[in-house]
């Protein structure tokens, strides 16, 4: 097992600490990649994520795009939505956030050692999967088919599009679609779901990540398990509005778990049992 | 049992007189009209100690409705930790319950110091209950009317005198630096203890064991319908939650006074209205209705019991007397039960 190291006993467990931003990188009109200085002995999981904190504005949870073992920074990838993604949005390299984590309990993607992996992934919800990806590729040799589903809205939106052809390089069946597609563009067309059944995988014995938005985790969960995918080895990592990332605002609270704290990391068989996905 | 005291009522006031000077005295008053509410002391004599057992619970000093976490402005951030010395007095056994379960719920892996400062500065002197309300069932839960154990100083009233009984050593050092007005208690006294409990416990109108809810509830006994007929007497007003003394949710908020300078504070919420689990991009996880009632019943019925060992609910009856629409907890346990 991976270790998952959190804010365990920390002192002051809503204070943030300053970090510093190295690089902000435009990835769409309205999607940022910030680099961030990491802080001495910081350590954090694929799947984990932080408490982004702006003074003024406040606080949201974003997942970890980076991944501890491989980047010296941290990386956050932030799409303008509200008050504190729009006060994100303002900061500047050589400018300073508030981060407080790594909160949740991350991938162990151990568990698929051997197996053929698919990954799955709806708009931003790249993000969190970048992180496990990355890793997963680093030891590639461990695990069996790797192949990636990657849905946009629309060409200008697909993120991380230089690294995707590194993925491609590194032997990763690699299927990017988006609902409209223009004239010069190689992308496939249609949802995620209707992709699935092409991928070159297990899909009995295979694991699946997934991350996206609510409509897509579900109808994506619900097609891999019918085709015979266990619901074990179905995995997402959910999204919540929360404020403080501890288990104690209540604001993530579904059904007797918290996505915070027992989460963001769930499988099918888990969100099926906690009624996560449409809770109570 | 031993060290145990009596007080005599005569000696109440003094005592209390001498506490106040080391810490603030927190009591139920009077308030305008027949309100009473608890509040920090100026007078003694206004303490109001024949008051119903439904004035608000002690949570606002533990975890109050608005909290300052932290000062920030270009020059840095503080921490504002609230370590005031409080007494409060006149509490009851089912807070006091409350509050022994806030503590689990607040502690634990992740220790939270804003609710931790204040509670450590914080000590109670519960008063055993005589006299419950129409509205109390904290007798089928055992938090109530009187506490074995979980209390700092519990007082009965036995007429002219208090039988005094300490279960921390915080409550014990409250006593010590008085101990002249302090008496041994004898037989009968505890007979007097003895017959009031008894007296007490059989002017419950309300006899309410969640339990049987809790199986009936795990056994799939109780579909969406009965939930959907309870929603549809909700009036989303949140009182049961603000009400409750272990209700816990909260809201933080940013509030700038001048563009560089501002606080980061926490206010109570409610998962009874529709945009508490509001999410980016307007997504509401739970717009129906029965989704926030259903969850805060099953919170406080399942999952309570699942994590603590105990029900999320002390039976002090506020649900019952706020809720416009009579689907408090007792109401609700009772067409269940």
């Amino acid at each position: 097992m991976t270790k998952t190291k959190t804010l365990k006993n920390h002192k002051e467990i809503y204070l943030p600490q300053k970090v510093k931003i190295l690089d902000v990188v435009d990835m769409t009109s309205d999607v940022k990649l910030y680099k961030l200085e990491q802080p001495k002995g910081f350590f954090y999981s694929p799947g984990q994520f932080l408490m982004a904190s702006v003074w003024g504005a406040g606080e949201v949870p974003i997942s970890i795009t980076s991944s501890s073992e491989l980047h010296d920074d941290i990386e956050l990838c932030v799409r303008k939505v509200g008050a504190v993604t729009s006060a994100l949005h303002e900061l500047k390299a050589g400018d300073y956030m508030g981060i407080r984590g790594p909160l949740g309990n991350g991938f162990h993607f151990e568990e698929a050692y051997g197996k053929d992996i698919l990954f799955v992934a709806g708009g931003i919800g790249i993000a969190p999967l970048r992180s496990l990806i990355n890793l997963v590729i680093s030891q590639k040799k461990k695990f069996g088919e790797i192949a990636l589903v990657y849905g946009s809205r629309n060409p200008s939106e697909v993120l991380f599009v230089p690294q995707l052809l590194d993925w491609k390089k590194e032997g990763i069946r690699t299927t990017i679609t988006v609902d409209v597609k223009n004239a010069e563009c190689e992308y496939c067309t249609g949802i995620v779901t209707e992709h699935l059944t092409r991928q070159k995988i297990s899909f009995k014995t295979g694991h699946s990540y997934i991350c996206g938005p609510h409509v897509m985790l579900k109808a994506v969960m619900r097609d891999l398990s019918l085709m015979g995918m266990s619901q074990d080895n179905i995995i997402t990592t959910m999204e919540a509005h929360m404020k403080c990332g501890v288990g104690k605002c209540g604001h993530c609270y579904a059904d007797g778990k918290y996505i915070c704290t027992d989460g963001p990391v769930f499988s099918y068989s888990e969100i099926k049992q906690y009624n996560l996905l449409n809770s109570p | 049992m031993k060290g145990d005291f009596v007080l005599s009522k005569a000696h109440l006031s003094y005592w209390l007189r001498q506490l106040r000077k080391e810490f603030d005295l927190i009591a139920p008053l009077r308030s305008v009209g027949s309100d009473i509410i608890l509040n920090s002391v100026s007078n003694i004599h206004e303490i109001a100690l024949d008051c119903p057992a439904n004035i608000p619970s002690p949570k606002e000093f533990i975890f109050p409705q608005k909290e300052e976490m932290f000062k920030f402005s270009d020059k840095g951030v503080d921490t504002l930790n609230d370590s005031r010395k409080r007494v409060i007095f006149g509490v009851r056994s089912c807070d006091m319950s409350a509050v022994a379960l806030l503590d689990r719920f607040y502690g634990g892996l992740f220790e939270d110091g804003f609710y931790m400062s204040r509670r450590r500065n914080t000590f109670f002197i519960s008063i055993a209950c005589n006299n419950p309300d129409p509205t109390c069932f904290c007798t089928g839960l055992g938090t109530g009317p009187y506490l074995k154990s979980g209390f700092d100083i519990q007082l009965t009233d036995l007429g002219d005198r208090y039988l005094v009984q300490m279960d921390s050593k915080e409550g014990r050092s409250l006593v010590k630096n008085f101990r002249h007005l302090f008496q041994m208690p004898r037989k009968a006294d505890y007979d007097d203890q003895y017959e009031a409990n008894l007296s007490s416990q059989s002017k419950f109108e309300k006899r309410i064991t969640l339990e049987n809810v809790r199986q009936k509830i795990l056994a799939g006994k109780v579909d969406d319908s009965f939930w959907e007929s309870v929603a549809l007497r909700c009036f989303e007003c949140g009182g049961c939650v603000y009400e409750c003394p272990l209700c816990t949710c909260f809201n933080v908020i940013d509030w700038k006074e001048t563009p560089d300078k501002g606080v980061r504070m926490r206010l109570w919420d409610t998962c009874m209205f529709k945009g508490f689990t509001k999410m980016a991009g307007n997504i509401l996880p739970a717009e129906k209705k029965i989704m926030r009632t259903k969850r805060w019943y099953f919170h406080k019925l399942l999952y309570y019991p699942e994590q603590f060992g105990k029900f999320g609910c002390v039976g002090c009856g506020r649900c019952t007397i706020t809720c416009p629409g009579r689907i408090d907890m007792a109401t609700i346990a009772n067409k269940l039960d």
